[in-house]
Formats: C-alpha cells, sequence, structure tokens
C-alpha cells in the first residue's frame, strides 16, 4: 500500500524517536512498525533482513569486536548495524565463515552493507519519531 | 535457503545485491509508489551497468 495517501500524522517526541531508533536497529523495519509506517516497514524487513541473512547463509565473515585493522574495526560497525543478525550470526550460520572462497567473501560484503543500510533506516526512524519531515 | 545462497554465482549475487539495495534507497529518498518504482529501477539497472563496465575494464589484467 502507497503511505503517502493514508500517512498517520504522528506526535512526535524525543523518547519515540530513540526508541524507534533502537527498536529499528535491533531488527531491521521495527522502528517504522512502531511509527505505522506499514509498507516500509516492511521493505526494510525484507531487504535488509535479506541482505543480512543472504550474507550469513553464504558463509561472510563476521567481524567482533577487539580487532586490532583498521578496517577490521570499521567492518565490526558496519557489521553490528544490523541489529539482531550481528547477535545470532553464530546460530544462523552454524557451519562458519569461509571467505576462503569467493562466495563467502561477497557474503562479508553483503552482511556489513545490510548493517550500514539499516544504520541509514535507523537515522529515518529517529527522524520521523521526533516528529521531523519524511519522504 | 541456506544452501540457495551459499549456491549463488557471482551475477546472481550481484543482482541481489542490487535489488535489494536499490529497493531501500527507493523508499528512503522517494515518497509514491510511481516515484519509488522508477527510482528503484534506474538504481537496479545502473548498479548492473556499471558493475558489468567495470568488469570488462578489469578484464585486460587478468590475463
Amino acid at each position: 500500500m502507497d503511505e503517502t495517501m493514508d500517512r498517520e500524522v504522528i506526535k512526535g517526541s524525543a523518547l519515540l524517536g530513540v526508541v524507534a531508533a533502537v527498536a529499528g536497529w535491533l531488527v531491521p523495519g521495527l522502528g517504522h512498525l512502531i511509527l505505522r509506517r506499514w509498507s516500509k516497514a516492511a521493505v526494510y524487513f525484507l531487504c535488509i533482513g535479506g541482505l543480512a541473512f543472504a550474507g550469513l547463509a553464504m558463509r561472510g565473515g563476521v567481524f567482533s569486536f577487539g580487532a586490532e585493522d583498521l578496517f577490521d574495526r570499521l567492518g565490526f560497525f558496519a557489521d553490528l548495524g544490523a541489529g539482531a543478525f550481528y547477535f545470532l550470526a553464530h546460530q544462523i550460520q552454524s557451519a562458519g565463515p569461509d571467505v576462503a572462497h569467493a562466495t563467502g567473501d561477497y557474503g562479508t560484503r553483503l552482511f556489513a552493507a545490510a548493517g550500514m543500510l539499516n544504520l541509514l533506516t535507523v537515522l529515518e526512524a529517529f527522524d520521523i519519531g521526533q516528529g521531523g519531515q519524511e519522504k | 535457503m541456506t544452501s540457495l545462497f551459499g549456491r549463488l554465482n557471482h551475477f546472481q549475487a550481484l543482482s541481489f545485491f542490487a535489488l535489494v539495495v536499490s529497493l531501500t534507497f527507493a523508499y528512503l529518498s522517494k515518497r509514491g509508489l510511481k516515484a519509488r518504482a522508477q527510482y528503484a529501477l534506474w538504481a537496479f539497472l545502473a548498479f548492473l551497468l556499471v558493475a558489468i563496465g567495470i568488469g570488462w575494464l578489469m578484464y585486460p589484467f587478468s590475463q
């Protein structure tokens, strides 16, 4: 459904913005669901969740906290953006990463991209929750 | 599902990535179903075109 015709006007507040942002970070799209942006919530969950799941299913690497290399540290913050998918990575990816093959290397990039995309949607959810303009 | 993604070849993985990123960007940056569909299609094709173009540019160096 197109939200532009029947978008609910919500009374924004700093608390609602923070709650939506945290929820959206934990589960892609959940922040928008709280804000009653149904189609955005569905698209973000399917796209970002799908991208994160694909990255893990392709046996991509997941960066951990405390890496010494600068790029690994950046990778950690990108991966962390995927929220629950980051914390459940070892359960989803029971066979562990395999970056020796090209598919695993692509999986690493896909998972990091999912985290970065989710951070963009978190910023949008925070903005809508505060009562800001939205697309 | 896990084995499905594990069997993707390079182009399929690229196409999947381009599709989901294009859709997300469309919903982040455009308002209205038509504008979003147009933007998603444009971004998806641009992703593919640029990736194939860069692939061709790098081809001589692989020999």
